[in-house]
């Protein structure tokens, strides 16, 4: 009984020592599975994002590259969400993005908002099943995280191109002269325009936006005293300025309109760019 | 009636101090006083009349244990202390549960994050969890054992045949209790095997009435949710551990009431003699077996402690998604041998013969009445008994993920090494040790020892689900020789020495792609072309998983249990 009575206090003398190494590396442990958690959140957002964003949204989240189910590439119809003025914030985490929507709370909530509740009178679906969307709200929360860590010091300390468009169509033409019509063509894919509009050639129809193939004579009948020229210059600067009526399903929905407002500051970088798609949509 | 203020006066404040120690110590241990104890802890005879049967007799805590055991069942056979060990894992279930209990809440939209909150914001709380799960896992092997023992000894026979009953519902509740255990977590893994079992529920024998509204009252809804959620969470905490109590005592009852079963050796056949202990054989409660068992009881925790913090983790697998079926979906161990033998017969005879197999356990001392619990006169018992372990041990097997159902070959290679979930031996590789590129089954990878070892096990993994045939010169490898088999349809089917549907002439690779600044793309791409026509590509495939730097597969590949 004695040797019992000593091997069972051995026992638990060891029991106890194990337990208090094992609170010794608590607190390390700890952190390292709360980032455990965070990685394998934004790991499973990144296969929902694949599955379901990158179609609008470029694969990298540039609005870049876009393709749909079949491989095929494709315009893409969504927001840059891999971008500075969404993502970066200033000191107190305010983005120009919110400010631009008036959004009051914080940058984690504005991207789940629209994530989860969509935006109406754009492609933009509702995700959440609260909503009447299809995803789950822990999915929800992947997806966030994984949009969110796209933010880091690279993408956030490139400079932000801007430009001053200038009033008028011709002010551009002044500055660009050699409009590309080629050129136009490509980019007219490349900036996912054809994803909506079809090409005007008519190999791909028009599925969001109206079909353009007339808008070099159609483009001066919509708003008095604009030719052609400045009404499709004011239409990919500000598609809100003045809303179409004929959608290839149905009449056009807006203000706000289905047309995505940033083709302005994407083409800040190049703004040949808008001097060469004015060119080919407008057949000079 | 003195007073303590009457006591110092008349003996002074030390003794009277003494005095009320002794009395206090006397009243908590139901009778014995310090000098008892002390006694007792030293293994001196006891006084008369003797002491250490009071607390038996008075106290709450022992009434329903004996005051002495026979010493020929106080070592280790024949008893194994299987069904103390039995006790001592409800008891540590329901410790640890209670502790895990304070951070969870049955919800769906809570219980996942629960866990993740249990693993990084508890103190201890994966040593908790681990220690529960393992704990659940030890329990049913200690129920099962010791079923097994009391088989073997023939301790089932009259008159105890009424405990082996109550034994085996014992057992079926622990079972109920592990498994309904397993959905709380609701993770894939869970939900999976959850929706299985229901719908096992759903295909019993039984008019589709009963079967439906068993199915809703299981899983409170048409489908697995919220309502289910919180019901098995009721079973888990609330009813089948009120039910195990309950029939703990009545078992314990019986067990005291007929006395342990000596070994079958011991006793002339037929006889009884349980009750019947000469003195000079007696082995005291106090203090003999008491140290004995706070001794194994110490020995226990150790095991547990130290199994829950190195060897043995609880797996969580991604939330539930009641809408993406896992590749393969098992079921715990303790259960595969029914999921084995789904394999073997229509779900609905398995599902109706279940139960009449337990009813037949039951009552199978009633018939079993042979009178000799001797070994030598119990061959035919006995070696039925081996029969029927060692059908359950190839079940288990059938039902086990070996032998599941295979889906495509290339969907193999990459479960193996690159899983839906769970930790693997690709993910485990350390994320400073993932180098961009594309790289080839087998590629040794210089100064990189993990990711080498990960496409030798993607190489060992194709080898079990390739075939040669004339070679792939973009993949060159030694696979084992084709067997062609022709389909009725006219298509050909490729085999290899393990599998009779594999790839011919494969090729394949490893991309490792960075998706962000700290989360990598992990794709697997398989080709292979059709041997007939080498225009047409049979296969052509990319199975992508994705890799965060701080996700910490690594870590969890330590322990023994994961497939690293
Ligand atoms: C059918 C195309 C489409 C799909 C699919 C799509 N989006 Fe969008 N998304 C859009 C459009 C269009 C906008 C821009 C709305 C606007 O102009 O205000 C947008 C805007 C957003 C914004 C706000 C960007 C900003 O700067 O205001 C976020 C965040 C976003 N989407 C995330 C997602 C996520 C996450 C998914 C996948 C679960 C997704 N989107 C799927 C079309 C889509
Ligand atoms: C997300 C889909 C989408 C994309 C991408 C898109 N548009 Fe549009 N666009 C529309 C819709 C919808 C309208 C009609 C509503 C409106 O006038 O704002 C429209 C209107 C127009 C109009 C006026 C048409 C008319 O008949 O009045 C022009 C011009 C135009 N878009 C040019 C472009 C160019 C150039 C691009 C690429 C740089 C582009 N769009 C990209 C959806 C899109
Ligand atoms: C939660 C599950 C169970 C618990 C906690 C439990 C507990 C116990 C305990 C403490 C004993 C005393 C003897 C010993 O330690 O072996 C005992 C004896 C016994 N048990 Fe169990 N038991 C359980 C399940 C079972 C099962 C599944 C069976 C068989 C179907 C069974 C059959 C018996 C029999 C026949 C005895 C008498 C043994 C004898 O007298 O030698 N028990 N049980």
């Amino acid at each position: 009984m004695q040797v019992k009575v000593v091997i069972g206090t051995i026992t638990f003398m060891l029991t106890m020592m194990i337990m208090g190494f094992a609170a010794l590396r608590e607190p390390a442990r700890l952190e390292k599975f709360s980032h455990a958690f965070e990685g394998r959140s934004i790991e499973s957002g990144a296969r929902i994002y694949a599955g379901n964003c990158a179609t609008c949204h470029g694969v990298s989240g540039k609005g870049e590259e876009c393709y749909d189910t079949g491989g095929n590439q494709i315009g893409c119809r969504g927001l840059p969400l891999n971008y500075a003025p969404l993502l970066c914030g200033d000191n107190s985490d305010r983005t120009a993005r919110m400010n631009a929507m008036n959004w009051a709370s914080t940058k984690d909530a504005f991207i789940e908002s629209v994530v989860a509740a969509g935006r109406a009178g754009t492609a933009m679906p509702v995700w959440s099943a609260q909503f009447g969307g299809p995803m789950r709200e822990d999915e929800i929360k992947n997806t966030v995280a994984f949009i969110l860590n796209w933010e880091s010091d690279d993408l956030c300390s490139e400079p932000v191109v801007t430009f001053d468009w200038p009033a008028t169509a011709q002010g551009l033409v002044d500055e660009f002269p050699d409009g590309d019509a080629a050129n136009g063509e490509a980019l007219f894919v490349s900036y996912g325009c054809s994803g909506c509009h079809g090409v005007p050639d008519g190999s791909i129809p028009a599925a969001v936006g109206p079909d353009l193939s007339n808008i070099a004579v159609d483009g001066a009948t919509r708003v008095d005293g604009y030719s052609a020229a400045m009404y499709v210059y004011e239409s990919i600067l500000d598609p809100n300025a003045f809303i179409a009526e004929e959608c290839p399903t149905g009449p056009c929905l807006g203000p706000p309109s289905a047309m995505l407002a940033n083709f302005g500051e994407r083409m800040a970088e190049n703004p040949q760019d808008m001097a060469d798609i004015l060119a080919y949509l407008l057949g000079e | 009636m003195t007073t303590f203020v009457d006591q110092v006066r008349e003996m002074g404040l030390k003794q009277a101090a003494i005095a009320k120690a002794d009395e206090a110590v006397e009243r908590i241990t139901a009778g014995m006083n310090i000098s008892d104890v002390r006694g007792a802890l030293r293994g001196d005879e006891p006084r008369r009349p003797n002491p250490r049967l009071r607390p038996h007799a008075d106290g709450f805590w022992l009434h329903i244990r004996p005051s002495f055991y026979h010493t020929e069942i106080t070592h280790i056979y024949p008893t194994f202390r299987l069904g103390w060990l039995s006790t001592f894992m409800f008891v540590w279930e329901t410790i640890t549960g209670i502790i895990l209990m304070i951070f969870y809440t049955p919800s769906p939209f809570i219980a996942y994050n629960n866990m993740w909150n249990i693993l990084a914001n508890v103190p201890l709380g994966q040593l908790m969890r681990n220690m529960h799960r393992l704990g659940a896992e030890v329990m049913v092997l200690a129920v099962a054992l010791h079923m097994l023992r009391t088989f073997i000894t023939g301790s089932y026979k009259k008159p105890r045949q009424f405990t082996w009953a109550t034994g085996m519902i014992l057992l079926v509740l622990t079972l109920l209790l592990s498994f309904s255990g397993y959905l709380l977590p609701w993770d894939q893994l869970a939900y999976w095997a959850l929706t299985v079992f229901l719908s096992g529920a759903e295909a019993a024998p039984a008019p589709a009435v009963v079967n439906e509204n068993v199915l809703l009252i299981l899983q409170g809804a048409p489908s697995l949710g919220a309502g289910g959620l919180l019901r098995w969470y009721l079973f888990h905490v609330l009813l089948m551990p009120l039910l195990l109590a309950v029939f703990f005592f009545v078992h314990y009852y019986k067990v005291v009431l007929h006395g342990f079963s000596l070994p079958p050796g011991r006793e002339e056949i037929g006889e009884d003699t349980a009750k019947r202990v000469p003195r000079n054989e007696r082995t005291y409660f106090i203090p003999d077996i008491l140290t004995s068992e706070l001794m194994w009881s110490a020995l226990a925790t150790l095991f547990l402690v130290a199994g829950a913090l190195w060897f043995w983790d609880a797996p969580l697998e991604h939330h539930a998604d009641p809408i993406v079926t896992p590749l393969h979906v098992v079921a715990p161990w303790y259960l595969s041998w029914s999921q084995g033998w789904l394999k073997l017969a229509d779900k609905t005879i398995v599902v109706g013969f279940i139960p009449l197999l337990m009813i037949a356990f039951i009552v199978m001392p009633y018939f079993e009445v042979g009178k000799s619990r001797r070994y030598a006169d119990r061959r035919v018992g006995l070696s039925v008994a081996f029969l029927f372990m060692a059908v359950m041990l190839v079940s288990n097997w059938m039902g086990s993920p070996e032998f599941r159902v295979a889906s495509s070959a290339e969907q193999e290679v990459s479960q193996e090494i690159l899983p839906q979930e769970g930790p693997s031996i690709l993910l485990g590789v350390p994320y400073e040790y993932m180098s961009l590129g594309t790289y080839l089954p087998g590629e040794e990878i210089e100064n990189n020892p993990h990711l080498t070892e990960a496409l030798e096990e993607f190489q060992a993994a194709m080898f079990r689900h390739s075939c040669y045939l004339v070679g792939n010169p973009r993949l060159p490898r030694e696979w084992d020789e084709c067997t062609v088999q022709t389909l009725a349809s006219g298509d050909k089917r490729y085999g290899n020495f393990f599998k009779d549907s594999v790839m011919p002439d494969p090729y394949a690779e490893l991309q490792i792609e960075q998706m962000q600044p700290n989360l990598l793309r992990l794709t697997l791409h398989y080709e292979v072309t059709n041997p007939e026509n080498p225009d047409e590509l049979l296969v052509n495939t990319d199975w992508v998983s994705y890799r965060h730097a701080d996700s910490n597969y690594e870590e969890e590949c330590r322990f023994a249990n994961k497939n690293c």
